[in-house]
């Protein structure tokens, strides 16, 4: 059984039971304090991640290893982010309440046992776990006419994708013969006609793509992430994208590695159209989240760059954009957050306007992440998109390093388009001083993304290690 | 043989009232239909010999999903004609698409094989050592997919919590009713006093002076009014 | 004789001729049920009860049958027709086929099935569409609100009725309803289990829609609730109905709680007395607390009752069935 390996779940799992008694037994208002503890919990798991031991446990449905380590503290770090990000946002506009931050330890807590997941069956529960939580928070603000239909929306597109993958599941487990990723790799690397777990596969990425929000299952994502309270939609753009991600890496370079030369075309038509689409259709937008939401479909295009690639160079390509993505996204929804006027939340690009004079801190950070974003040397977005771009010339795959490329440079059209606005435009006046938390995320992600490129080894080295353990 | 048959019955009329579940008219009577698909698949259970699971199909999903699912179902008044209105525009499409899909998984059956024990596992409800069907779901799952049974317990806990956050509201103005309240006493409201046998309450003195005596009054019709009140009892 | 048994014809026949001897007699006890209650709540009242038709009334059940048969059946025309002459019969049916798997004494059940309980279980949760559908198909407005109530008070108990039944199963060891009667050969589980006991009597009131859970009906506010618009033949199913299952409630009572057909002492005169009387002697008992039940307490409100079976029953439940997971598992008296 080795129980002792799924510590950092464990602990996870019950300060949620704990957050939701010690919630709603006081008669007063426990967001704050259940915030705290949830915070305090993930810190905990992290630490237990970080020490946790090699192997699988439970019968072969969950594995951890290097890359589990690497993608789980990514997750909590999101998670935790996205956390501090809704605190102050929730209370300024009436949406208190101590079930939000229990939602997001739930959430994180599929996140996990999803990026642990070494059987078909952990997998979707995993993935239900972290998308039921995320359905219910995207309908957080219920009485917001938009809030409630991004809810709806999402669960219905998410509830259609979880019934491709399941049945893309039951493909592979009828033609395998079993669920558990060891014994599905041998089953694919033994029988010659694997047309059956092929076509299951198709299904399964399908439904993955959509958690990521990959083109051609990309639809949801902009009303979703417009509807949602912002600070929802920052944690979502973080956290969920980056489990998602890493777990298709996980399952596509895993048991189904053999079946290499038959995902790379679907990864790479993915990769295409989400970079294309990431860049083109966020020109015109003026709502700044529908902007984001465009910007994170292009993200997720240029990381599927490096699965496509499929080599060690393009997965550790892949592990540095996720984890230097994660930060620049929670850095920008800092700011987003952070916009309000009068008390009243704001969206609009043109909003931004004159922030260099009226907030010249906020207006920098602002600025490093969309330099960054853009892919301006020596922000660190630079160098994630670099490996990518690097991975794919070496693999050969000039397609999609020229595709990239241009992608990038279509996308600097808007992500400069903002900085223009705050610097040079003129203003509508100055924003509502933001609370501390949003500064200390500011900062944290705003000193990351500036000075990575002094300090790249530990995250190379990280990264270096999951792709090692996942690439065997 | 009787096996056999009674298969082939329960798993026509199964796949029938599937049929029909779709192709229903009335959403009252998809829901009815859908009861009785689920009735069927217990008894097939029932052939295969899993009669644990059987039951508990018609437990819960009969007897509470299917219930509460009728119970939405009644209230709502849907207009089925609308929800038709983009079908016959679609149609094409869909069928198009679903076409494609299942000539591709038409082929995908050709590659299917069973595997080599597949046939001698099949319908045989044996357990190992003689333990009933109930005992060996209960040890496979709460040993070998504990794990899997405990993250079920948490999707089904966030479920819950994500219908209280969306729907649970607090109005102003609504009375609640507090038991523990209501029942409790309060001490400074009432004095309990201990009264010896065959004490009247003149002894102890807490009767209520008498009042005074009224003047008589003459009354009209008094046997009437003894009448009336005799009458409504 | 034994070789005709052995075919599947004689098989077959067996279990008619079975059947039958259960039913009819069931039926007659349905019959009297109705008598009994009259007279009960009539004594309890200070009045006589029926008395007129045969000697102490006790022809009274058939005259009311009588009558029931003479009337019209009147379908109403919005109704859904067919839904509405099901309705009775589903609910009539269910309270005939749970019976299949009672042990009236040991070895005396029509099927002996492993999972009996679960099958009871099972039945007694469907009763609630004869209710339910009854109350859509009149397109009533009384009707209906009635079958609402009536689902939602019936899931809600059966969720308690559920871990009362689980923590019965944890002492016994087996879904048999035979073997459960077995493992209370020394001891009664109502005593043990007393808490339980109280809960899942009280449940099965809420789940028969009996006094003072009769909300579905509520004659005065909602004019016999489910039923209002049925007449003649329907009507009288859904009142066999509703009788047979207040035997088959006090039945499953006597089976998990009572020690079915176990005398309460296994001393000298107690043991002569066949396990079947036994059987039959609880059943009536716990009918009459049934009836006691209804001339004592006042109907509950809505909101209370709904307080009880989710705030009160469910949690003590829950609780108690841990706590008597716990107590076996520690004592080592978990059956193997």
């Amino acid at each position: 059984m080795n129980w002792t390996l799924l510590l950092p779940e464990i602990v996870l799992g019950v300060s949620g039971l704990i957050a939701i008694v010690a919630g709603v037994i006081p008669k007063r208002d426990t967001t704050f304090p259940v915030a705290l503890g949830v915070l305090g919990a993930m810190l905990l798991a992290a630490v237990l991640v970080i020490g946790q031991g090699e192997g699988t446990a439970m019968g072969g449905q969950y594995a951890a290893d290097a890359f589990t380590r690497f993608a789980k503290l990514l997750v909590l770090l999101g998670a935790a982010g996205g956390l501090v990000l809704s605190l102050d946002w929730n209370e300024k506009e009436g949406l208190s309440r101590f079930e939000f931050p229990v939602l997001i330890l739930f959430a994180t807590l599929g996140m996990m046992v999803l990026v642990s997941a070494n059987d078909l069956m952990s997998l979707y529960l995993g993935l239900e776990l972290m998308s039921l939580a995320l359905y219910v928070m995207a309908a957080f603000n219920r009485d917001d006419g938009r809030s409630a239909e991004a809810g709806l929306k999402y669960f219905v597109l998410g509830a259609l994708a979880s019934g491709l993958l399941l049945y893309g599941a039951s493909l592979i487990y009828g033609f395998s013969g079993t669920t558990n990723f060891d014994r599905i790799a041998d089953a694919v690397d033994s029988s010659a006609g694997n047309l059956g777990v092929v076509v299951g596969l198709v299904f399964v990425i399908a439904g993955l793509a959509f958690k990521i929000s990959a083109v051609p299952f990309h639809m949801w994502t902009p009303d979703v992430y417009e509807g949602a309270p912002t600070p929802v939609t920052g944690f979502f753009a973080a956290a969920p994208k980056v489990a998602g991600l890493l777990l298709l890496a996980r399952v596509l370079q895993g048991p189904f590695a053999a079946l290499a030369p038959a995902w790379q075309q679907v990864i790479v038509l993915a990769s295409l159209g989400s970079m294309l689409l990431g860049a083109f259709a966020a020109i015109g937008q003026t709502n700044i989240k529908r902007l984001m939401a465009y910007s994170s479909i292009g993200h997720v295009g240029y990381a599927l760059m490096g699965l496509a690639v499929g080599s060690d160079a393009g997965m550790r390509g892949l592990l540095l954009y996720i984890a230097i993505y994660l930060f620049m996204n929670l850095g920008a929804f800092a700011v987003l957050v952070a916009m309000r006027r009068g008390g009243r939340a704001l969206e609009g690009v043109d909003d931004l306007a004159g922030l260099g004079r009226t907030d010249p801190g906020m207006a920098l950070a602002m600025a490093v992440f969309m330099f960054s974003m853009a892919g301006i040397p020596p922000l660190a977005g630079f160098f994630g998109k670099l490996y990518v771009f690097l991975a794919a010339v070496q693999g050969g795959y000039w397609t999609l390093a020229v595709v990239g490329v241009l992608a990038s440079v279509v996308s600097a059209y808007y992500y400069l388009r903002i900085i223009k606005v705050m610097y040079f435009d003129d203003s509508a006046g100055a924003m509502d001083p933001r609370p501390a938390g949003l500064s200390v995320v500011l900062a944290g992600s705003g000193l990351f993304t500036a000075l990575f490129f002094l300090f790249p080894a530990p995250i190379l080295a990280a990264a270096q290690a999951a792709v090692a353990a996942l690439m065997g | 043989m009787i096996a056999a048959l009674a298969f082939y019955f329960f798993a026509a009329i199964l796949i029938a009232s599937a049929v029909m579940v779709v192709t229903s008219r009335n959403p009252v009577h998809s829901v009815l239909f859908l009861i009785l698909c689920f009735f069927n698949a217990s008894a097939l259970f029932l052939i295969a010999g899993a009669e644990f699971l059987a039951m508990i199909l018609v437990i819960v999903y009969v007897g509470a999903v299917a219930v509460l699912f009728l119970f939405v179902v009644m209230m709502l008044d849907i207009d089925f004609a609308r929800l038709r209105e983009g079908f016959q525009r679609y149609a094409p499409v869909g069928a198009a698409v679903g076409g494609v899909l299942f000539l591709e998984l038409l082929m995908v059956l050709g590659t299917w094989r069973f595997a080599d024990d597949a046939a001698s596992l099949r319908i045989n409800p044996t357990t190992p050592g003689g333990i009933s069907n109930t005992a060996a779901i209960g040890r496979i799952l709460y040993t070998d997919y504990i794990y899997l049974f405990q993250a079920s317990g948490a999707v089904l806990l966030v479920a819950m919590l994500g219908a209280i956050v969306l729907t649970l509201r607090d109005r102003p103005g609504t009375k609640r009713q507090s038991v523990a309240v209501q029942v409790a006493r309060d001490p400074k409201l009432v004095e309990t006093r201990a009264v010896a046998l065959g004490a009247g309450l003149d002894t102890i003195g807490i009767r209520r002076p008498l009042p005074p005596p009224e003047p008589p009054k003459k009354v009209e019709h008094a046997a009437d009014h003894a009448a009336d009140h005799g009458g409504h009892h | 004789m034994d070789a005709f048994l052995a075919t599947p014809l004689g098989i077959l026949a067996l279990t008619v001729a079975k059947a039958l001897a259960l039913l009819v007699p069931l039926l007659l006890a349905v019959a009297y049920l109705t008598w009994a209650e009259r007279k009960v709540l009539a004594l309890m009242q200070l009045r006589k009860g029926p008395n007129v038709v045969g000697p102490f009334g006790l022809l009274q059940p058939f005259a009311d049958a009588l009558k029931m048969l003479m009337k019209e059946t009147i379908i109403p025309s919005g109704a859904s027709r067919a839904l509405f002459v099901m309705a009775p019969m589903i609910t009539f049916g269910l309270a005939m086929i749970a019976w299949a798997v009672i042990p009236v004494s040991d070895g005396w059940a029509i099927a002996d099935i492993n999972v009996g309980v679960l099958y009871l279980f099972a039945i007694s949760s469907l009763g609630v569409y004869g209710v339910i559908v009854a109350g859509w198909a009149s397109n009533s407005k009384y009707a209906f609100l009635g079958a609402l109530r009536s689902a939602a008070q019936m899931v809600s108990y059966e969720v308690s009725m559920g871990f009362v039944i689980v923590t019965v199963l944890l002492c016994v060891g087996s879904l048999n309803l035979t073997d459960v009667v077995r493992a209370q050969e020394h001891i009664w589980f109502f005593i043990p289990l007393f808490p339980m006991f109280v809960i899942f009597f009280i449940s099965a009131l809420a789940e028969t829609n009996r006094a003072p859970f009769d909300l579905p009906e509520g004659e005065s506010e909602l004019v016999a609730g489910f039923f209002v618009e049925y007449s003649s033949l329907s009507f009288g199913l859904f009142f066999l109905g509703e009788y047979a299952n207040m035997i088959l409630m006090s039945a499953l009572v006597t089976i998990l709680f009572l020690g079915g057909w176990y005398p309460p002492f296994a001393i000298e005169p107690l043991t002569w007395i066949p396990g079947p009387l036994w059987f039959i002697a609880k059943i009536c008992f716990c009918l009459f607390v049934f009836i006691w039940v209804r001339a004592t307490f006042p109907r509950y409100r809505y909101d209370q009752l709904m307080r009880l079976g989710w705030k009160v029953f469910l949690p003590f439940s829950l609780f108690w069935l841990v706590l008597t997971a716990a107590v076996l598992k520690l004592t080592g008296w978990l059956p193997a």
